[in-house]
């Protein structure tokens, strides 16, 4: 059961209704959201640039969102992202490695290096090396790593949010 | 640019008075209550003196040319005899009542109102006791009616407000002949049909109003701005956030922006039929 209101679209705020489609309907987490319009004007367009296509390809992207979603076991973000992650491209064995089902070792190097560095960047920024970040920096430009680090904060955003508030996964 | 508030006013597309939700806390329980009003309330929902003050000066900054305080009970908070002078001295002001708690003392610290262009709006809903006491609760009718000449003689501008349900022509003329005999004229005596939002939606009374019926004017609670005084009501202990404008609150002008962002998507000019003022 979430704890915030999940508002339909008639019950939504008038400037929070533009988040719901044509038949009404909206992901638990956009309804749950409704509630704060203020929020929604800018974390909805915020959200739409950081998790789309920018410098940085989907596919990889979505190999970071899952990654971070797994660290952080939100089970609303892995059950919305995952299938996003296969649609873009990423291997069901590279997904379900990202996910801890299966060896890291099954990722291409380059996936791994991220995924390496998305652990300490999530983990322990702290303790992240010159020597990750050199290898990392084999893979990515300076400004791919910037759009990056932004969506690992953003998920990580979304993941606090959607296990805190226990917002239904698939409602 | 989008619309100013002037221009919206101009163009019937809103009003120019700030509605302040005082407290959701009353002394009464009345049927058709909008907002589940009674004396047990758990959430209060109240703005506090310097809240209120505040908006009102940024109000006047922005352009505003009135203020009304409503409720719940205003007289509810112990304070707000002195808020509504505060008030009045910032922007002509109405403030709602059911009018049941003016004791001597309060009569006293609201002569300096006399002074101010501030006017009290009590409710009264017919010239007969049973019937007003029915929607109003026990007593109600003995009350205003003891109170509403005491405040005449003090030099207090009254204004009397019906909420009509199934009252006849002939018990509403008896009630205008009540408040003329008050001193109270036509002028100050607003008839309005039960809107049927809140607790009146879940005892099915009132009419429904459509989008256009209700004329927007920025309406601050404490739980965010709406986009009239109809707008912030409560069903099952729960705010009705439809009509909710944003969250924010102040600086007004964020709330105002958002405002008028959405009143520039309504029909606009005279041939808008606003039926329930
Ligand atoms: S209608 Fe007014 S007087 Fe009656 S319960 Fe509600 S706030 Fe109180």
């Amino acid at each position: 059961m979430s704890r915030l209101r999940l508002l339909e679209h008639d019950e939504a705020p008038l400037a929070a209704r533009t988040i719901y489609a044509a038949d009404g309907t909206a992901s638990a987490l956009k309804r749950s959201l409704a509630n704060a319009p203020d929020i929604l004007e800018t974390l909805l367009p915020f959200l739409g640039q950081i998790f789309d296509e920018g410098a940085v390809d989907l596919t990889t992207k979505e190999l970071v969102v899952v990654r971070v979603s797994r660290l952080n076991a939100c089970a609303y973000c892995l059950a919305s992202h995952r299938p996003i992650a296969l649609e873009s491209g990423l291997p069901e064995q590279h997904v379900a490695a990202i996910c801890d089902e299966r060896p890291l070792d099954l990722l291409p190097d380059r996936e791994r290096t991220i995924v390496e560095w998305v652990d300490a960047y999530v983990l322990d920024p702290g303790g992240i090396s010159d020597e990750l970040v050199a290898r990392v920096l084999d893979h990515l430009r300076d400004d791919q790593l910037v759009e990056l680090a932004v969506l690992i904060g953003a998920t990580a955003l979304l993941n606090h949010y959607c296990t805190a508030f226990d917002i239904p996964a698939g409602g | 640019m989008g619309t100013s508030l002037s221009q919206g006013v101009e163009e019937g597309r809103c009003g120019d008075r700030l509605w302040l939700y005082a407290t959701y806390h009353c002394n009464l329980a009345c049927v058709y209550c909008l907002t589940e009003s009674r004396p047990g309330i758990a959430n209060r929902r109240t703005l506090s003196r310097e809240t209120m003050v505040a908006l009102a000066e940024e109000a006047r900054e922005l352009g505003f040319g009135a203020l009304g305080v409503t409720g719940g009970e205003t007289f509810m908070l112990s304070d707000f005899p002195e808020t509504l002078a505060d008030l009045g001295r910032v922007l002509p002001t109405v403030a709602l009542t059911n009018g049941t708690l003016f004791t001597d003392r309060v009569l006293d610290r609201l002569a300096v109102l006399a002074e101010l262009d501030v006017a009290l709006q009590i409710s009264l809903d017919s010239a007969e006791p049973a019937r007003n006491d029915e929607w109003r609760g026990p007593e109600n009718f003995a009350k205003v009616v003891a109170t509403v000449p005491r405040l005449v003689e003090r030099g207090l501008r009254v204004r009397i407000a019906t909420t009509v349900d199934d009252q006849t022509d002939d018990e509403l003329e008896r009630l205008c002949e009540l408040h003329r005999s008050w001193g109270v004229g036509d002028d100050d005596h607003l008839v309005r049909s039960i809107v049927r939002r809140g607790r009146a939606a879940l005892e099915e009374l009132g009419v429904e109003p459509g989008p256009t019926d209700i004329l927007p004017e920025l309406t601050i609670t404490a739980d965010g701005a709406f986009l009239h005084p109809f707008a912030p009501t409560v069903r099952h202990g729960v705010t009705d956030l439809d009509l909710l404008v944003a969250r924010q609150v102040r600086p007004l002008q964020a709330a105002l922006d958002r405002f008028l962002r959405i009143v520039a998507h309504q029909p606009a000019g005279t041939d808008v039929v606003r039926n329930i003022r």
